[in-house]
């Protein structure tokens, strides 16, 4: 009798052991849970500084589109004349000449359009370039301004590129502004 | 075969010489009653769209203003401005390549040149438009 006695304390006491230990690892668990959130929690801080950056190179961004830009668009067709392929030339000059930090950013983009391509259709349709042409665009805030340049490119890019040059960088100029 | 090298050379630049003077046009019928000049400078190879704009030109005049260019109100110039006997007129106007100016005059004074190079390339694709266009203006400053 007493020796079952003395077994049910034993097994009472091994009970009692086995209870508090898994209720410690429990608790550990608990906390290593805890410290992961912590971490976690940390880890998200740490993220939080690279989306600050974030925050700061979007408004960079948006500096940036806040700034004008400009198009250029040189038109053709598939056989060209003098005259069309000054002002191309002289267009190309102009921009590389005066503007090649814009074309670098993106803020100034050209374009060369053979008008007779079926893929140019919607783009000469707006621009009405049934032919040879110059237009120069002026994108700001979701806005479009034109001005289309093709009387002065044939006027003066071929016989007087310099005068034609000067028309050209003075309207880009404009519209950067 | 040396002569006949240098006869053929010639006749080529010959041709090319009379070739270039036959696209001149100046009709000025008399001073006296000009109220306004219309002048179209074109290089020597011409575009399509250069040749259309002289066409349009010449068409708005003939149909409406076949008088007034009898009659020496309206005088038209159509000239190569590659040419050395223009140059005077292409400085003027600054017609170094395809032009289409208008000169007014009032009472035998010159006065100020409208240059409508920009607005005949822009509406030399729609023809109605532009002759149109073109009789206005030229109505307006013949009054």
């Amino acid at each position: 009798m007493k020796k079952l006695a003395v077994l049910q304390s034993l097994a009472f006491a091994l009970t009692v052991l086995l209870f508090f230990s898994c209720n410690q690892s429990t608790n550990k668990t608990n906390e290593q849970a805890a410290n992961d959130t912590t971490a976690k929690v940390e880890q998200n801080n740490m993220d939080s500084i690279p989306v600050s950056d974030t925050t700061k190179k979007n408004v960079a961004v948006k500096q940036k589109t806040d700034l004008p830009n400009v198009l250029v668009y040189n038109s053709h067709i598939t056989n060209r004349c003098a005259s069309c392929i000054a002002i191309e030339e002289a267009t190309t000059k102009t921009l590389k000449t005066y503007f090649s930090a814009e074309l670098k950013q993106g803020r100034i983009k050209q374009y060369i359009l053979n008008v007779d391509d079926e893929a140019n259709e919607k783009i000469s349709e707006k621009y009405q370039a049934f032919g040879s042409g110059l237009f120069v665009t002026r994108v700001y805030k979701g806005k479009e301004t034109n001005t289309d340049l093709t009387g002065d490119g044939f006027k003066y890019a071929r016989n007087k590129e310099e005068k034609f040059i000067e028309i050209l960088k003075n309207k880009i100029s404009e519209y950067l502004k | 075969m040396k002569k006949l090298a240098v006869i053929s050379l010639l006749l080529l630049i010959s041709l090319n010489i009379f070739s270039q003077k036959s696209s001149d046009t100046i009709i000025s019928n008399n001073l006296q009653n000009l109220k306004l000049k219309v002048l179209y400078f074109h290089i020597t190879n011409r575009c399509n769209t250069c040749f259309s704009i002289e066409k349009y030109v010449r068409q708005t005049i003939d149909s409406n203003f076949a008088n007034q260019l009898e009659q020496g109100i309206i005088d038209l110039y159509v000239l190569n401005c590659d040419l050395p006997e223009n140059q005077e007129l292409v400085k003027k106007y600054e017609a170094y390549g395809a032009t289409l100016a208008i000169t007014p005059y009032i009472n035998g004074k010159e006065g100020k040149s409208e240059d409508l190079s920009n607005w005949a390339f822009q509406k030399v694709h729609k023809p109605e438009i532009f002759m149109e266009e073109l009789k206005t203006k030229i109505n307006e400053l013949i009054k």
